[in-house]
């Protein structure tokens, strides 16, 4: 089905970076030669891959490419992960299955539900920096872990109370999605299978004690609609709790790469928190590069882009990452400029599969920062940036982040 | 993508029926934008402030479906 060859001459994603914070430099290059370029896949199959800004959004917002695929059998994969390494969902069912989701999910994510929320999200966080203060205050060398005390346990204690599902599970399900996104250990597949066990069983057990969450709602959708299949049910509420915490505990910590290395931004934060907090965020959404592949489409039909077509059931890879850095869209691409005038990035990604969670994570990302600027406005990094190990998974982000700081 | 010529008059409008209800309006101009129960887009202020004009060029250029257009009053 799949038209594009193989073609051992072709770049082979992921591209080696330099650390952390800065791309591969063959993106500069393949975004300056052409729209799409024809590139091997981790798992070594053939796919296009979008660098641009401009065709990034035009193409994320196409439904003439989608997530499924016509024949998925023979489908190229991307990765030997078990998260946007191949094509998901019915080619017949796509669009119906997605906008019944979306119908039912979106209210519950809403940026108005978000701000009833906001007080818990503080709460939480105020708790997160006592403890993050208290293990400074024991630690010899002043130096005390914030991603393990604020970056991953904030995400998770939200997603569940969102969700209704309970946090003291949040080792466990967060140790199934580092499995599952991991392209080394091979398990990734078995790691899925027993997420979706444990989410059928939690889902099950909302039947005989409901709550007010998501899940709840999501099995009440379940138990009306004899078209949604419980194979979906358990696909879509593994998503969320994935999605929820993965994502952001990353962003946090790439966050507060980015501000200890630009101590002007820093400063302008802690002098007025709330009045920076927000351009802060979105920069670090449009710069914050986690793991190098994008996001994942096939096409549903032949699709014309520049001189090149891609083919019915070509795998198209969209690297958010380069988009968002993009010089014919962004002035000083490659720097952090909170208060650049181009506002618009797909950090989010674009189109009909826009992030649904994109509110909660603006909610949680503005009032950690907000908060660590006001209590600790000393706050710096306890080890050179080269010295912070990363995971190697699908979403990126580090393994600890040590700070310290100085009392002010 | 729009753009807000500066002192010019503002009218703002909202596809209800394109919207995918992702919020970005609301979470960058939440004093013109909000959403209904359903998390469609609900427009508070059809003729924005000039203070307003930045936030609001910001929120229909990050619609994702393009669902909110600017026009410019004569």
């Amino acid at each position: 089905m799949t038209v594009l060859d193989a073609d051992p001459a072709r770049p082979q994603l992921p591209f080696g970076r330099p650390n952390l914070l800065d791309l591969a430099p063959l993106y500069d290059v393949l975004r300056r030669e052409a729209p799409i370029t024809a590139v091997t896949t981790p798992a070594g199959d053939p796919a296009w891959l979008v660098t641009r800004f401009e065709e990034v959004r035009s193409l994320l917002a196409d439904k003439r490419l989608g997530r499924s695929h016509p024949d998925p059998e023979n489908a190229s994969r991307i990765n030997t992960s078990a998260v946007l390494e191949g094509p998901s969902g019915d080619i017949e069912t796509e669009e119906r299955e997605h906008t019944r989701m979306r119908r039912l999910l979106t209210p519950a994510f809403s940026a108005k539900r978000m701000r009833t929320l906001e007080g818990r999200v503080q709460q939480l966080i105020d708790g997160y920096v006592d403890a993050l203060v208290a293990e400074h205050d024991a630690s010899p060398d002043g130096v005390a872990d914030l991603h393990a005390t604020l970056a991953f346990p904030l995400p998770v204690a939200v997603i569940c109370t969102l969700l209704g599902v309970p946090e003291s599970d949040g080792d466990y399900f967060s140790s199934l999605s580092e499995r599952m996104s991991s392209f080394t250990g091979g398990d990734a597949q078995a790691a899925r299978r027993e997420f979706h066990a444990y989410m059928g069983t939690l889902a099950e057990a909302k039947r005989t004690a409901p709550g007010e969450d998501v899940i709840t709602d999501l099995v009440r959708a379940y138990d009306e609609d004899p078209d949604f299949s419980h194979d979906e049910l358990v696909r879509i509420c593994t998503g969320l709790l994935f999605a929820g915490h993965e994502t952001t505990v990353n962003r946090i910590g790439l966050g507060t790469l980015m501000l200890s290395g630009a101590p002007d931004q820093w400063r302008a934060l802690v002098e007025d928190p709330e009045g920076r907090v927000n351009a802060l965020v979105e920069e670090m959404m449009r710069l914050g590069a986690p793991g190098d592949l994008g996001l994942l489409r096939y096409a549903h039909t032949d699709v014309e882009v520049g001189e090149e077509t891609i083919r019915t059931g070509d795998a198209v890879m969209f690297s958010i990452n380069a988009a968002n850095r993009d010089p014919e869209a962004f002035a000083d691409a490659e720097d952090f400029v909170p208060d650049r005038q181009e506002k618009a990035h797909v950090g989010f990604g674009h189109g009909g599969h826009f992030c649904i969670g994109a509110s909660l994570a603006r909610t949680e990302l503005r009032a950690t920062f907000a908060t660590l600027a006001r209590r600790l406005p000393g706050l710096r990094l306890a080890v050179a940036l080269d010295d912070i190990e990363v995971r190697e998974t699908v979403t990126g982000g580090v393994r600890s982040l040590p700070v310290t700081w100085t009392e002010q | 993508m729009s753009a807000v010529s500066a002192g010019r008059p503002l009218r703002v409008e909202a596809d209800a029926d394109v919207c995918v209800g992702s919020g970005q309006c609301v979470m960058t101009a939440p004093e013109v934008f909000d959403q209904d129960d359903d998390a469609s887009v609900v427009v508070l202020e059809e003729h924005p402030t000039a203070d307003q004009a930045a936030d609001v060029d910001a929120a229909a250029v990050g619609c994702p479906v393009q669902a909110i257009v600017l026009h410019e009053e004569p």
